[in-house]
């Protein structure tokens, strides 16, 4: 335990500090350690890992709606595509970029870009939709320097580099482990068909079972994403998503 | 029946000496063209025997004219406020690691950051409130312009046998005490006028820092008369031939400086009107080109009292003669030292907290009472020995 | 809002246009109207590291004097009067943007009860997305209204619309099912006896039983530290008063469980000791049920002074009513105009949506009206009592150069504070009622946002209650990793106050010099995680993704670097004699007074409790790193201040021997436990996210955990029937909730102007506090 004492000045004290206090402001408008950037004429680089503005590639989406779900300000909502399918729309009113979703999505369709500083003159504005999230949009650049922070063992220095800073992160999409849904107890499916309604990829088919004439569904592993949608919403709860071997 | 062609001849017959416009003027008539226009201008509609132009140069060049209007009268009062708050926020911007205003104007460094904020005052809109005293409201901003100024005329810019001032008089220092001392109470009055809580808190305030400050302030400029022996600007300029009147009093400088901090209401004692605590106090209420004035009129108090403190402790104008400049040299000299003490002024902001009502108090009636005391029996001895 | 631009056309009208639109351009000065936590942020944007002065704006002057609001983040409905009647004051031309999510659609709250959209009230110039917004950003919004003064009017971002994919036409698809799942008829229980090797509490058990004998319904053991003992609604001051004769001298949560389906609410009283050593990390809880039907209960007001302002809140949300306490009937933290009885089961807030569909606006439909008068929180006999002994009566706050989202209403004589009502829940912004709808893994950024400086303790905070839920581990790794996170977290948290407290002394170069210091472990942060303030890095289990070697690296350059910068800080502003003479003997809160209010954090150690989680009940490395608990004896302002500075240097001790540590420490960061079957996400959590979180469902029972956040303790009750994957109920007690009580007694008679160095002493910091 360490006990922490206040002052108490004497007079000679308080003209030693008065001179500490007066000297160290002499000393820094003389010296000062300036950490300003310029914005906007200068821009702070910030990390690869920097949490902005968010870029989707439709190729890669498997419309698992798991960004949607995991979204904790609802920001994203599903729209459809006209292909039918299901593509993520990001409401920038909403938007607190956590980017849970860039974490979550599953086939790495959602990546971060350094894009942050933007101002909107509508809220209508701010919904952007799937369309506009594929390209990188424009934003309005003035800055013609980029600054990094150097800290070093010493203190915190601002180093200028005369270059417009690449704000388009190129990394590799990360995908999560592989999954596939199987039905590990064929003989409770009451062949409601919601797997077959919920899924996406056509991966579900409903089987005529000969003998005892009944219908059972069936997933072609071949074609299924692993979205893990029909294991949510199996009624039976019959469904499993295991690793793809 | 006033002698005008009198006055005309005494206008001319005292006029500032500045070399260098005489050196411009010669320069100008080698000019073929220009020469020859500037001839014909000096010497075109002749009004009592002088021609009108020449009159008009004549008249600004007046000495009494020439200070009040030029150096260090309205003219150095303007560029000062438009100069002193970016200075200001530049410098304590430099203290704090940033930059201050830029962008504005960046090859200057943001130097008109000033005017842009004061046209911005000028165009906005100016709110009285429904509980306000209307007619008080508005015209104590106005009034207190009186007291600030009117100092402006006693105030000697020259050095030792030459002075620089509008009006001599034996009781300059007096006057100008009385005029200071009217200060607070047009901030009380406007204050009052707003009719609003932190308003009326940051009155009260203002009137008991009033108190504390202004005793000392009288005893210690008392000292300086007695020192002096003559409360003339002029006699106080001349009387610092030898030796500064800081050196002579150190005690009393150092009096005046921290009385000339709290009348002026700089941090640490931004007591009435402390932005964290009142909001402004006694203007909290104003908007616009009202709060605009009660910004500058800030900055006035603190230019004029300044200049006291130049000619007070610090000899006036007297400097190394710069050739060329003749009665220029001084002024510039003049504004030079009121700049220093200006920014050390300023610059305070960035490195004082502010300090209680009651510890301001303290400081006032104790510390600072105490020192003007033997501030005062230091120059009676001093003036008795000398 | 008749012409939304009138202030433009204003300017541009009369000979002088072009005058007066370069001069608006230059000189947007903003209003002191900080609404919510992207304050932080502003703060960071006027300060060194940005300097929005050389924009020509300037933070000077309240709404007379100012041409521009800068809405940082929520508007509550509290705060939405504030708003409209700041608006209404300024003179014209006057601008307005919105920085933050939460003041567009309300972002990470946008179903909360209690907020408004800014854009309903006032005409808004430009919104800037973000939670909290970068500074580049605000700046940006600065810069598009500048534009906009001179013409230019549009949105900073050009989209680059790109035709779909367009396969083959598939067919109509079901629409999947939300997430989550609530159980229809939960079973809750807070007392679910667990075996722990837990021997103190046996013996513990067993004293309890004998000493209130006759008094009790059950006494059980529901986890390590944690007792329950159930009574009856008329034993219960009984139960409190013996508790208190036992040296459970505090009150550290007070908490109301509504079970709609049992017609019964269930409260509960957390109590603790700061006077014993081996009690201090027990938390007692007394719990009693009562009926639903005019739920009425004796206030423990009286027996712990610590539980007034939590039973006042509760009184609000639930209708409870706690006799005795005399602020029943009363408004507290909710507007006038807020639902009544918001966290009672009842009340329905918005259901999340996951489908974009045509012809439905994207917006969220909470009818908001703007609200038309000003609600002040005090009534007529306190006028006129204050009128009859000439004393005056000085609201301070919302909208104040020093008084940030608060108001507290003074009685001053004199110079002297007679009499403090505070009125907090100015950013009250529901956390508690949004968590229950909210899936477990939702709620970390939610609560983040209690402390946006102060980011990863809260974060840890709730995140250790579900682990602790859970019963999972952490590896080593992201032990040592979430340590440094939170030791550099209570760094910044700590340089904030300590500039809010040198700005409030008018001081504002102290403030600079700690943006400064912060801006160097803001920059840490985000080469951590990737976000300046608001990291949401640290997950059930462990943590996100794992760190590089060279982000290590600058960790252990900055623990150096930070000296330079915090001795010309301590020489500039600490050690000024004014700062002392302001601080010193100021708001002294003795040992009793800070055990009765029950303080904590550095507060509580200040007046000489020597009460530290991180000793008491260690988690994640704290145990194996070796660091001292600062006290003082004196409980006055400089030594809240002082003490905090002595914890930055501990902090900063700990954070280089858990540098140290980590840099030999090589595996996963996050645990088996949690993962499960996606074993490749051990280092790096990206593509599986929510395959592994999102369906976590807690063990029925109460978990309460506390976990030592920069201001102090912050407490997490979960409450989980273990059914649902969304939490039943979250009781959070945030630091400043707790400090307020004791703040409100130091300031009383002191001076006027002590008030701030009060304030800035405690660090308060009102959206951690309203919640």
């Amino acid at each position: 335990m360490k006990k922490v004492a206040t002052p108490d000045y004497t007079v000679a004290d308080k003209l030693k500090t008065h001179v500490a206090a007066l000297s160290t402001a002499a000393k820094e408008v003389v010296l000062p350690l300036n950490i300003t950037t310029h914005y906007p004429r200068e821009r702070k680089r910030q990390p690869a890992c920097f949490r902005g503005f968010m870029l989707f590639d439709p190729e890669r989406c498997i419309s698992c709606f798991q960004c949607s779900f995991v979204c904790p300000a609802n920001a994203i909502w599903m729209k459809e595509a006209p292909s039918g399918r299901y593509y993520p729309t990001v409401d920038h009113g909403k938007c607190i970029y956590c980017h849970f979703c860039v974490d979550t999505c599953p086939g790495g369709a959602l990546k971060t870009t350094k894009i942050h500083d933007i101002a909107f003159r509508t809220m209508d504005e701010m919904v952007v939709m799937t369309e506009d999230m594929v390209e990188p949009p424009a934003i309005i650049r003035e800055d013609k320097v980029v600054v990094d922070y150097v800290i070093d063992k010493e203190d915190l220095t601002l180093k200028r580099t005369k270059e417009v800073d690449e704000l388009i992160v190129e990394i590799a999409p990360s995908e999560g482990v592989p999954m596939v849904s199987v039905c590990v107890d064929r003989g409770s499916c009451i062949a409601c068909k919601v797997c077959d309604k919920v899924c996406e990829s056509g991966a579900v088919s409903s089987v005529k079972d000969e003998e005892k004439l009944i219908v059972k569904m069936e997933i072609d592993p071949e074609k299924c994403t692993g979205c893990g949608l029909c294991v949510k919403e199996c009624s039976m709860q019959i469904l499993r998503l295991v690793r793809r071997e | 029946m006033i002698d005008i062609t009198g006055l005309v001849s005494t206008i001319l017959n005292n006029q500032v000496n500045i070399p260098l416009l005489y050196v411009i003027y010669e320069f100008l008539l080698r000019i073929p063209v220009i020469g020859s226009i500037v001839t014909f201008l000096l010497s075109i509609i002749p009004v009592f025997d002088v021609p009108i132009i020449r009159l008009l140069i004549g008249f600004v060049l007046w000495k009494p004219m020439w200070v009040l209007l030029i150096i260090p009268g309205f003219a150095t009062l303007g560029t000062m406020l438009l100069i002193l708050p970016w200075l200001e926020r530049k410098l304590v911007g430099r203290m704090q690691w940033r930059v201050g205003p830029r962008e504005i104007a960046p090859r200057t460094r943001g130097s008109i950051q000033l005017l842009a904020d004061s046209l911005r005052f000028l165009c906005q809109e100016v709110i009285i409130h429904k509980d306000a005293h209307r007619l008080y409201f508005l015209q104590f901003p106005f009034l207190y312009f009186l007291p600030v100024l009117l100092p402006l005329l006693f105030i000697n810019a020259g050095a030792v046998d030459h002075p620089l001032v509008p009006i001599e008089t034996p009781y300059a220092l007096q006057i100008m005490v009385g005029l200071i001392s009217l200060m607070p109470v047009f901030i009380m009055g406007a204050g009052w006028a707003s009719n609003n809580r932190f308003a009326f808190i940051g009155t009260v305030r203002e009137a008991f820092m009033y108190f504390a400050y202004e005793i000392p302030f009288i005893i210690v400029i008392l000292a300086m008369i007695v020192l002096f022996k003559t409360s003339n600007t002029v006699g106080v300029v001349n009387a610092q031939g030898s030796y500064w009147g800081i050196v002579l009093n150190p005690l009393a400088a150092l009096v005046f400086f921290i009385a000339t901090v709290m009348a002026t209401s700089r941090l640490p004692f931004e007591i009435p009107e402390a932005d964290q605590e009142l909001a402004f106090g006694p203007f909290i209420e104003y908007s616009g080109i009202a709060f605009g004035l009660a910004y500058v009129m800030a900055y006035e108090k603190m230019y004029v009292l300044s200049a006291i403190m130049t000619m007070l402790f610090l000899g006036g104008g007297s400097g190394p003669v710069i050739p060329y400049l003749g009665d220029l040299s001084y002024g510039i000299w003049f504004v030079i030292k009121t700049l220093i003490i200006l920014l050390v002024m300023v610059n305070l902001r960035g490195v004082y907290p502010r300090y209680r009502l009651d510890q301001g108090l303290r400081i006032g009636w104790g510390a600072m009472l105490i020192l003007a005391l033997i501030a005062l029996v230091w120059s009676i001895v001093i003036g008795v020995v000398l | 809002m008749e012409n939304p631009n009138a202030h433009i056309d204003f300017l541009e009208s009369g000979p002088l246009a072009p005058f007066k639109k370069w001069a608006a351009k230059w000189s947007l000065w903003p209003c002191h109207f900080i609404t919510s936590c992207c304050g932080v942020e502003l703060a960071h944007a006027f300060a060194c590291g940005y300097d929005g002065e050389r924009l020509g704006t300037l933070n000077l002057g309240i709404a007379r004097q100012s041409n521009f609001i800068i809405i940082e983040g929520t508007i509550t409905r509290k705060m939405a009067r504030a708003l409209q009647f700041v608006y209404g004051q300024m003179p014209d031309p006057k601008f307005v943007n919105v920085i933050g999510a939460c003041g567009e659609r309300g972002g990470i709250f946008w179903n909360s009860y209690n907020i408004t959209h800014p854009s309903d009230i006032v005409p808004v110039d430009f919104f800037v997305p973000g939670c909290p917004i970068t500074p580049e950003g605000l700046l940006r919004g600065v810069r598009a209204l500048q534009d906009k003064i001179m013409g230019v009017d549009k949105t900073t971002i050009d989209f680059k619309k790109v035709e779909l994919p367009f396969e083959e036409q598939l067919e109509e698809r079901m629409i999947p099912t939300s997430p989550k799942l609530y159980a229809p008829t939960p079973e809750i229980k807070v007392d679910i006896k667990r075996e722990v090797d837990w021997d103190f509490g046996k013996e513990l058990e067993d004293k309890l039983k004998k000493e209130l004998s006759g008094l009790y319904e059950s006494v059980t053991i529901t986890g390590v530290n944690r007792i329950a003992i159930k009574t009856t609604p008329g034993n219960l001051m009984v139960v409190a008063q013996k508790l208190k004769e036992m040296q459970f001298d505090h009150v550290k949560s007070v908490n109301v469980i509504q079970v709609p389906h049992e017609r019964k609410f269930i409260v509960e009283y957390m109590a603790a000791s700061y006077r014993v050593e081996e009690l201090m990390p027990v938390l007692v809880t007394i719990f009693t049920e009562i009926g639903i039907k005019d739920p009425k209960l004796q206030s423990l007001m009286s027996v712990w002074e610590s539980a007034n302002y939590s039973e006042r809140e509760l009184h609000e949300f639930f209708g409870v009513l706690f006799d005795g306490n005399d602020w029943m009937g009363k408004k507290f933290l909710l507007a006038p105009d807020t639902p009544d009885l918001p966290l009672r089961k009842e009340f329905k807030i918005p259901e999340e949506r996951y489908v974009f569909e045509k012809g439905v606006p994207p917006e969220h439909m909470v009818p908001i009206e703007p609200p038309k008068d000003l609600y002040l929180p005090i009534w007529e006999e306190f006028i006129e009592k204050a009128y009859d002994s000439d004393e005056i009566i000085v609201p301070i706050g919302p909208h104040h150069a020093g008084s940030g989202h608060l108001r507290v209403t003074f009685r001053v004589k004199g110079d002297r504070i007679v009499d403090a009502i505070p009125e907090p829940g100015f950013v009250h912004r529901s956390m508690e009622k949004l968590a229950e709808n909210k899936l477990y893994i939702q709620n970390i950024p939610l609560f983040e946002r209690l402390a946006i400086n102060d980011p990863a303790n809260m974060n840890l905070a709730y995140v250790r209650a579900v682990e602790n839920a859970l019963g999972i581990g952490v590896p080593e790794r992201a032990q040592y990793l979430r340590t440094i996170m939170a030791e550099l977290s209570r760094i910044e948290a700590f340089y904030y106050d300590s500039g809010i407290f040198s700005l409030f002394f008018g001081h504002t170069t102290g403030f600079m010099y700690c943006m400064a210091i912060r801006e160097m472990i803001i920059e840490a942060l985000m080469q951590i995680s990737g976000s300046r303030s608001g990291p949401s890095f640290i997950v059930p289990g462990g943590l996100r993704r794992d760190i590089p070697d060279m982000v290590l690296e600058l960790i252990d350059n900055m623990t150096f670097a930070l000296k330079r910068r915090m001795k010309k800080f301590e020489s500039i502003f600490v050690y000024n004699p004014v700062t002392v003479a302001r601080a010193k003997g100021v708001g002294v809160l003795t040992k009793e007074d800070a055990i009765r209010c029950g303080m904590v954090g550095p507060f509580l150690r200040a007046s000489g409790v020597n009460y530290d989680v991180r000793k008491i009940a260690p988690y994640d490395a704290y145990d194996k790193v070796d660091f001292e608990v600062t006290t003082g004896d004196d409980g006055d302002c400089l030594g809240r201040f002082l003490g905090r500075l002595a914890e930055i240097k501990e902090s900063v001790k700990i954070v280089k021997q858990a540098v140290d540590a980590v840099k030999g420490i090589r595996g996963p960061i996050l645990s088996d436990d949690i993962l499960g079957e996606y074993k490749e996400a051990a280092s790096d959590i990206k593509g599986n996210f929510f395959r592994v979180y999102g369906n976590l469902v807690l063990p029925k029972g109460e978990w309460t955990t506390i976990t030592e956040a920069a201001r102090g303790t912050t407490l997490f009750t979960l409450i989980s029937d273990g059914e649902s994957n969304v939490p039943y109920r979250v009781r959070v007690i945030s630091p400043c909730w707790m400090n307020l009580r004791g703040f409100m007694e130091a300031v009383k008679g002191e001076r006027y102007a002590d008030f701030w160095a009060v304030y800035g002493s405690f660090g308060y910091f009102p959206p951690e506090a309203d919640r």
